[in-house]
């Protein structure tokens, strides 16, 4: 997909408006140096305002020019080309590079505006290829060329796929076009292609071309509702106690308990600050291409989830937010990887954040049936039949077996556990990679087993949890056939 | 109920060569032999009570005697079935696994072969899904029975391969 050329030649088939490349915007140089900018300005100005320069301020006036020559010239250096297969991005200020992103092995664009670039119109491009590493990006380009450019891009590569674009010619080199053609395409013994090869290629030729409603918002999250969940999070439990905690001890024991708590406390309210800018103004819509999320307060980012791509959903359903009726919804995806919350940032696994649970529901079966006719009747997790692990698992789970329940339904499979989080992991049998089971020394007493089914990575795990054993047999072996059926029908 | 839970998917289960049970029987072996060869060099360096060394050579005799079993047991444990769509491996002593893998899931075949296998005439295989809690392997194939599988589980994925 990349590679390094001394030379870059130029395309064979261009986009035919420049056969120079198209440059980036011009102020990019402007928007990528603006902190060192206020940086300079902010360590110096009581000595500019005095009308004299110390040494300080002419190494950082030095550092300031030559980042701005630097910046100009990578600027000028830096062009791309939107071919009939490719995307060539040319950069580098001493060490050439072009890069080239093949157009058919897109999975999806997003479109990111930090906060400097989104005051002066501008947003980054960030292709995301079959792979799941961030190969390419194109920062950056006013907003309204970054839309025109993903639109372009998008169509492109859905006319590749379909070979029928400007882009499809008869005599591929081999494995060029296998996405589009062989569809079912997982490359054996081939690690490097072969890792996600197919993804997203079960949708028919022409499935998702055909399908074009107006784009609509399907959901967005309030504010309050954000501020709301937060408030009912277990960080803002940890913070009451632990701010009444170091109260405590701070007025009557010794004052000088409070210094270590206190970085943990700043810590909790800077991650959930955090938390608050990503998630603010948080809106689900429906695009052609898939679902469309766009979020943040400071830094906007728009992030299209291919439905192809989607291999399970959780519900994710906190204690505190049970009796308010509140979900959290995520989603594996091919290629992402797990995605995490731990270190405050929101992870890109995410759907929805908060949002009543019908809403949830409603997105989970949208994203678990990817607007397929033939598997919308099945893709409601709450009508899957739910089965508890029998009184025998008590010796094993003796308080987590009563959160405990797992079934196959005709399209999904649903594994729901957990008191303080209630998660309700979902899977399609089209999705399922393998069945395994598993039976510990003490489950074998008991008359147990589990049965996992397994994911690509991501917060995706279906595990029926200590059921009977002569069930458990049944169950992995129904998975088996009803996930070989699924597949056959897509 | 083992019998049921882990029983073979119609056509009986293919057992993986002894020869891996010789060998981890042999690694074992050279593992416990060196710990008694130290513990005996140690007694008489430090200058302790001969009298000690009395247990402590019965207890690594214990841990030979127990390993040799239990790895006949595991090795004995081992099986492999092929089915018109899917590999089903099962293994395992204390926890029992039975792993059902569909061809058209496979990204790719690896056959792994070290020294020691490569003295006993084995090789593992181990196949790859989409999904790295797949995890299924089998060690002790005799070299050419793993290229067979190996060639026939990659042509059966290429068959039947299904998008992810």
């Amino acid at each position: 997909v990349t590679g390094q050329h001394p030379e870059p030649e130029p395309p064979s088939a261009g986009s035919g408006r420049h056969e120079e490349g198209q440059r980036l915007s011009p102020l990019t140089p402007v928007a990528r140096g603006g902190i060192l900018l206020l940086a300079v300005a902010a360590t110096t100005w009581q000595d500019l305002l005095a009308g004299r320069i110390g040494p300080v301020g002419i190494a950082l006036l030095a550092v300031l020019v030559g980042g701005a020559v630097f910046g100009w010239v990578s600027w000028l250096r830096t062009r791309f080309w939107i071919g009939a297969d490719e995307l060539r991005i040319d950069t580098g200020v001493l060490y050439h590079q072009s890069r080239r992103i093949r157009i058919d092995r897109l999975q999806g664009i997003d479109i990111v505006q930090p906060l400097l670039a989104r005051l002066m119109g501008l947003a980054e491009l960030k292709m995301d290829t079959a792979g799941g590493d961030r190969e390419g990006s194109l920062a950056y380009l006013s907003l309204a060329e970054a839309h025109r450019v993903r639109e372009v891009l998008l169509a492109r590569r859905d006319a590749v796929r379909r070979g029928t674009g400007p882009g499809f010619h008869p005599g591929p080199p081999p494995g060029a076009h296998r996405d589009a053609e062989v569809g079912e395409g997982v490359e054996v013994e081939d690690a490097e292609v072969g890792e996600f090869a197919g993804v997203g290629d079960d949708l028919r030729p022409g499935g998702v071309a055909s399908w074009e409603p107006p784009d609509h918002d399907l959901a967005r999250l309030h504010l309050g509702m954000l501020l709301g969940s937060m408030l009912l999070a277990p960080e803002t439990v940890a913070l009451v106690l632990g701010g009444v905690a170091l109260a405590v001890a701070g007025l009557f024991v010794d004052g000088l308990l409070v210094a270590p708590g206190l970085p943990v406390m700043i810590g909790i309210v800077l991650v959930q600050g955090r938390k608050l800018s990503a998630y603010y103004g948080f809106t689900v819509s429906q695009t052609r291409a898939g679902l469309q999320v766009r979020r943040g307060l400071f830094e906007r980012s728009t992030q299209t989830i291919a439905l192809a791509r989607v291999q399970g959903v959780v519900v994710s359903e906190p204690v505190m937010w049970r009796p308010l009726g509140w979900a959290r919804l995520d989603v594996s995806l091919a290629g992402y990887g797990s995605g995490s919350e731990s270190d405050g940032s929101p992870s890109a696994t995410t759907v929805m954040p908060v949002a009543p649970r019908p809403v949830v529901m409603a997105l989970a079966a949208d994203l678990l049936h990817g607007r397929d006719p033939a598997l919308e009747a099945g893709a409601d997790p709450d009508a899957v039949p739910l089965v508890a692990p029998p009184r025998s698992s008590r010796w094993l789970d003796p308080f987590a077996r009563r959160f405990q329940a797992s079934g196959l339904g005709d399209q999904l499979a649903v594994a729901r556990a957990g008191w303080f989080t209630r998660r309700t992991h979902v899977v399609r049998h089209a999705r399922v990679q393998s069945v395994r089971l598993v039976q510990g020394p003490v489950q074998r007493r008991l008359g147990l087993a589990d049965v996992h089914l397994d994911s690509p990575p991501g917060p995706v795990h279906v595990l029926l949890r200590n059921r009977a054993s002569v069930e458990a047999r049944r169950l992995a072996e129904q998975e088996r056939t009803l996930s070989r059926q699924a597949r056959r029908a897509s | 109920m083992p019998e049921d839970l882990f029983a073979p998917p119609g056509n009986p289960w293919q057992r993986i060569s002894p020869a891996l049970a010789r060998l981890r029987r042999v690694v074992l072996s050279a593992c416990l032999g060196v710990l008694a060869v130290a513990t005996v060099v140690l007694t008489v360096v430090l200058g302790l009570p001969g009298w000690l060394l009395a247990p402590a050579l019965v207890a690594l005799l214990v841990a030979e005697l127990l390993g040799w079993r239990a790895i006949g047991r595991q090795v004995a444990l081992w099986g492999y079935a092929e089915r018109d769509e899917d590999l089903y491996i099962t293994r395992g002593l204390m926890w029992r696994r039975l792993v059902v893998v569909p061809y058209g899931r496979m990204q790719y075949v690896d056959i792994q072969a070290g020294p020691l296998d490569r003295a006993y005439g084995i090789a593992r295989i181990e196949l790859h899904t989409a999904s790295p809690g797949t995890s299924a392997h089998v060690p002790g194939l005799p070299a050419e029975e793993a290229a067979r599988l190996r060639d026939r589980l990659t042509d059966l994925g290429a068959a039947q391969a299904a998008g992810l």
